[in-house]
């Protein structure tokens, strides 16, 4: 994993964003069809505008130039369209972020067979939820604005240039500064500080977690006001670049709003005659109320620069988690897994990354189909990082595994991990009931194969006596559970699969002597037929067991059973 | 469930007292800028009410007398952009202070509750109050309080010049003002609902996800990633649903001001249209053009009048997420800063004796008690072991020693001291434990052993990393020392972290050393090179052990057999 994190290029924030707005393309018609409306909305917003003006104005001349029917319905049009724009365009962009989060979490499970290595959870939740939630604004706020503004500076240069061509170069290059130049040297000038907030909120994140998820060791060492301090430590370091980031949003919001000041003051010079642009006027007040609308519209860009900064650094946090995962599937393999279920391991090597020792160097073994096999040696051997490679959840170094003669790399990974079931130090018990946790090892499994499984994992009593039985909420990593109760559920979680192949990492961990040896004496009677892979520090001499392999320097020697 | 609501709205209430005093600049400043808003819609007014009527009445130029307007203009402008800036940025110190303190206050109340606390909620959800709830009342604090106070104040300072200069059109611009309120109570109930409802689909989702994924791995060797995608996707929607809802009413009742404005434009525009062309035949440009003038004025100055009431409409989400977290919050515990009870006491730290005294506790009354009148004494720089299966109450005894939990009935006596009596920072300095799975903090090994004691010098910490064994997988870390580590400290094996837990126990080197199974993960091999490291540890502590290895021969003392929280055997005179 860390080797993966090493050699990952890196994206640009631009590269980001453009995927990330490639992946939103099945929202695509819903997002296109909001930006319409607003188009249309801010059409409405303008006319209306000009017309309340006009209507006075033209009663200077004695004539009424606009009719108050007229006045009404362009008012109407513009609440409705308004409402209709913002709601469409809104549930079109939730669609899409509903839609990025799956993808999101797709690609992480997707190389995260190993568990997540140096990602942390607290991390992948900042990005799931806030990174994501952040993106809103690339559409909300830029795209839609940008669009919308992208049309209004040809209306208003077509409109003031029917005046006075000078007046309307210099409105027109106005509202390009406010639209465009300003929010984008604030993009600039705001882009570390915007990227530095988003890894500030993890970090927060991150020492929020460990606070609660510590609270033992925080309360057993009295580490209470350290802890707090390290908390309230990354909250001062987020707030401070909040306060900084207020600040230059601040001071872009009173530069927009002066330059849409300036574009007003020049129409009023050209109106009273004061500048050599003389303007009619009339022309004027249609042309006057055009261009406040318009600017007040423009403003909005000029924030979201600032927040165009925290978007990139978003997308590019969210699209990293796809890049790290790409590497490690690069060709698919297409083979379905065999029904023959030996498993031969030829001279392989492995390591977890390439500072870390060799876990093993020269490893071979064989396991039949069928074969009850114990791999023992003391912890730290490489007993579980075997389990993985088997899996698939870890690529080997040198040396092949295959299952019935077919190289473990030419099967298709769900098809490979159909086979096996694996019992692993760090299986996990999910924040569910305990049928729930139950069916995630055979979704379609009846009653009593639940309670089956359960017996054979010698905790059926235990559930049995609980008031709520298999509906039991088991809680956060099964803490409503004693710790060997736990194992006992997950044991007999894996026990339920139909897989052919167990792999059974410790399984009697948690269980006191009386019980592991019932345990273990059922486990050869249930698993009749499958082969199962035993991984232990030392055997109690029950079990039934075809061949047993020493691991040790890396190396197996087989031992007699 | 009113109780609960009428303390949500008590906590709101609370909050905004406090708010509101941080909010007085904000306030300020932005009256400050309406003000200028109105003073330049006149000196727009002025200007172009000259200008028109000047066309008409052909008169030479006034050039001179629209200097001062137009300087005026530009001054307010100046003036204003100044106004604004500071008002921003006082609403995001206002926001920050506020979360500051807040944020403070509700990890204090989360220590306070303890690992107790851990079993009513997920750990993401609790993550999810200090951090995203907390996060999200920036609003109410920068925008909704602020705005609460200006609405009523800038509108009505508005309405007065406007009354001046022309009392009909003020009457119009009063009239469609006042149904503004209306609609934003009517909008206001729903958005309160939609908006709790918002946020718990949110907390669902943030729990379930990190659930999700710290259990990433069995799900993808399950084969179950789509199955849980799907529900992931779930989810997802639901949470754009509940946005969605609260979005509808937010836009609604900002539309029911928009609509309010569209209409006093129109009015406004048609009257002062009816008025002028009244004034028109009679070709008295003196009349007409104040006439103009007003009008144009009052027509420039609606936006500047509605402004107030848009901005609380658009906080209004605001409030509705302070009334989300009010109830998430007061979920916690309150947090006690210094909860010295009376009589409160340490206790000789040279050798302490532990009693339990006829203890009962029961977890969850439909699942009956863990522990029955547990009765034992372990007398000082004794062992006292544990014994028992899974679940019959040796974890449970750890816990009402370390105080995480009080006991039902009966007593635990630390030195004849109930421990009920003992200041908690001197319990925790009695007090070193080692459960069966350390957590490690996100840091190096190093910040991880010093978290016993961060005042330990490096003969100290180098020390506790041998007394420990960590020195011999020290070679093995890329970093040695430094080495970071991960969730759960990727790379370590159980023994390796379990040696970590055992250093910290001996840089704190307290007179109690309570262990529970911590050699539950491991292997003989390792499992008797730990208990020979807690050995050396355990020399001239008291100690309780927790365990059912059967390498426990390795400790003599006394024991006692639990099963079902009842004690069915003594050994030793325990």
């Amino acid at each position: 994993m860390t080797e993966l994190h090493k050699t990952s290029p890196s994206v640009t924030n631009g590269q980001a964003l453009l995927h990330i707005l490639k992946l939103w393309g099945r929202q695509a018609p819903r997002l296109v069809i909001g930006i319409m409306l607003a188009l249309l909305a801010l059409c409405m917003a303008l006319v209306l505008m000009q017309l309340s003006g006009l209507r006075l104005a033209g009663t200077v001349l004695g004539e009424v130039v606009i009719a108050t029917a007229l006045l009404r319905w362009v008012g109407a049009g513009r609440v409705v369209l308004r409402y209709a724009e913002r709601l469409f365009a809104h549930d079109a962009m939730f669609r899409a972020l509903a839609d990025l989060r799956v993808w999101f979490f797709r690609s992480l499970a997707h190389g995260a067979a190993a568990g997540l290595g140096f990602r942390r959870a607290g991390d992948m939740l900042s990005r799931l939820v806030t990174d994501i939630g952040t993106l809103d604004g690339l559409y909300l706020r830029i795209l839609v604005p940008f669009t919308c503004a992208c049309l209004t500076l040809p209306i208003l240069l077509i409109q003031l240039c029917k005046q006075s061509i000078v007046l309307g170069a210099s409105i027109g290059v106005l509202f390009a500064c406010t639209a465009f130049f300003l929010p984008y040297l604030i993009a600039r000038s705001g882009r570390q500080e915007a990227e530095q907030l988003t890894k500030n909120l993890a970090s927060l994140r991150i020492n929020v977690l460990d606070l609660v998820g510590g609270l033992r060791e925080i309360r057993a060492f009295g580490a209470e006001g350290r802890i707090l301090a390290r908390v309230q430590a990354a909250d001062a370091t987020l707030l401070r670049g909040q306060m900084r980031l207020a600040r230059k949003a601040a001071f872009a919001n009173a530069t927009a709003f002066l330059s849409g000041q300036i574009a007003i003051f020049l129409i009023l010079l050209a109106v009273s005659g004061v500048w050599f642009f003389k303007v009619t006027p009339i022309a004027g007040v249609g042309v006057l109320f055009l261009t406040v609308a318009a600017f007040e519209s423009a403003a909005t860009l000029t924030r979201a620069g600032l927040q165009a900064g925290a978007m990139g650094a978003s997308a590019k946090r969210v699209v990293e988690i796809a890049q790290d995962t790409r590497l490690t599937s690069s060709a698919t393999p297409t083979v379905e897994a065999p029904e023959d279920t030996h498993i031969h391991v030829q001279n392989l090597a492995f390591r977890w990354s390439v500072d870390r020792p060799y876990v093993f160097s020269d490893l071979t073994l064989d396991i039949p189909a069928g074969a009850r096999v114990a791999l023992l040696g003391p912890s730290g051997v490489g007993k579980s990082s075997l389990a993985a490679l088997m899996l698939k959840a870890a690529t080997p170094e040198a040396g092949t595994i295959t299952l019935g003669g077919i190289p473990l790399s030419d099967i298709r990974t769900e098809s490979l991990r159909q086979k096996m079931a694996w019992l692993s130090q760090a299986t996990h018990l999910f924040d569910d009931t305990i049928r729930a946790n139950l069916l995630l090892g055979q979704p379609d499994a009846t009653e009593d194969q639940l309670w089956q499984a359960l017996d054979d994992a010698a905790v059926a009593n235990v559930v049995k006596n609980l008031p709520e039985g298999l509906d039991t909420w088991l809680g956060e990593g099964g803490i409503k559970l004693s710790g060997g109760q736990g194992r006992r559920i997950a044991l007999a979680r894996t026990l339920l699969t139909q897989a052919p192949i167990l792999i059974l990492d410790e399984p009697a961990t948690g269980l006191d002597a009386q019980t592991e040896q019932e345990f273990l004496q059922t486990l050869n009677t249930v698993a009749d037929g499958r082969t199962v892979i035993l991984i232990a520090h030392r055997l109690t001499g029950v079990e039934r067991l075809d061949r047993i392999y020493r691991l040790s320097n890396g190396i197996a020697t087989a031992a007699t059973a | 469930m009113s109780g609960e609501k009428v303390a949500i709205r008590g906590w709101t209430r609370t909050q905004s007292r406090l708010g509101r005093r941080a909010a007085r600049p904000v306030v300020v400043f932005n009256i400050l800028s309406s003000m200028m808003g109105v003073g330049q819609a006149w000196c727009i007014a002025s200007i172009l009410g000259y200008a028109l009527t000047d066309l008409h009445a052909t008169v030479a130029s006034h050039s001179i007398s629209l200097v001062v307007p137009l300087v005026g203009f530009l001054l307010l402008a100046l003036l204003r952009a100044g106004m604004m800036a500071l008002g921003d940025t006082a609403s995001a110190k206002a926001g920050i202070d506020a979360r500051r303190q807040l944020r403070g206050s509700v990890l204090a109340s989360i220590l306070t509750g303890g690992p107790a606390l851990l079993r009513q909620s997920h750990s993401g959800a609790l993550t999810n109050t200090a951090v995203d709830r907390v996060e999200a009342l920036d609003g109410f604090f920068g925008r909704w309080i602020p705005a609460s106070i200006t609405w009523i104040i800038s509108p009505l300072l508005i309405l007065l010049p406007v009354c001046i200069v022309q009392p009909r059109s003020g009457l119009v611009l009063a009239l469609c003002g006042l149904s503004v309120p209306f609609g934003q109570a009517l909008f206001g109930i729903g958005a309160a609902v939609a908006s709790r409802n918002q946020f718990l689909a949110m907390t669902r989702l943030q729990a379930r996800f990190l659930d999700r994924v710290k259990g990433i791995a069995t799900i993808v060797l399950a084969g179950r990633t789509e199955d849980e995608t799907q529900r992931l996707a779930q989810a997802a929607d639901e949470l754009r649903q509940r946005t969605m809802k609260v979005l509808r009413v937010a836009f609604l009742s900002s539309a029911s001001i928009d609509c309010a404005m569209v209409v006093a434009l129109i009015l406004v525009a048609v009257l002062n249209g009816r008025i002028a062309l009244a004034l028109h035949p009679d070709g008295s440009g003196e009349q007409l053009s104040h006439t103009l003038t007003c009008g144009l004025f009052v027509l420039l100055v609606i936006p500047e009048f509605f402004a107030p009431l848009r901005a609380l409409a658009l906080a209004y989400q605001d409030r509705a997420h302070a009334q989300g977290a009010a109830t998430a919050i007061l979920e916690l515990p309150v947090a006690q800063q210094t909860s010295t009870p009376k009589e409160a006491r340490t206790v000789n730290a040279h050798g302490v004796t532990i009693s339990f005294d006829d203890v009962s506790f029961t977890w969850d009354a439909t699942r009956g008690p863990a522990l029955q009148n547990i009765t034992f004494t372990v007398p000082a720089q004794e062992t006292l072991i544990l014994a028992g299966t899974s679940g019959s109450g040796k974890s449970t005894i750890m816990e009402l020693l370390l105080g995480f939990i009080q006991p039902d009935s009966g007593k635990i006596l630390f030195n004849g001291a109930p421990l009920e009596t003992i200041v908690p920072d001197a319990l925790s300095k009695m007090i070193s434990w080692i459960g069966q799975k350390p957590v490690l903090f996100a840091g190096s090994l190093k910040e991880n052993i010093l978290f016993a004691n961060p005042d330990a010098d490096d003969v100290a910490l180098m020390a506790a990393v041998k007394a420990a064994a960590v020195d011999q997988f020290l070679p093995d870390l890329p970093h040695g020392l430094e080495t970071y580590l991960g969730e759960g400290g990727f790379g370590l094996s159980g023994g390796q972290a379990q040696r970590i837990a055992i250093a910290r126990a001996y840089l704190k080197n307290a007179p109690v050393l309570l262990l529970d199974e911590p050699t539950a993960h491991l292997d003989p091999a390792t499992e008797k090179s730990v208990f020979e490291s807690l050995q050396r540890l355990a020399l001239n502590k008291t100690v309780v052990l927790a365990t059912h290895s059967a390498a426990v021969h390795m400790f003599n003392g006394r024991r006692i057999d639990l099963q079902n929280g009842q004690i069915v055997s003594r050994q030793g005179a325990a």
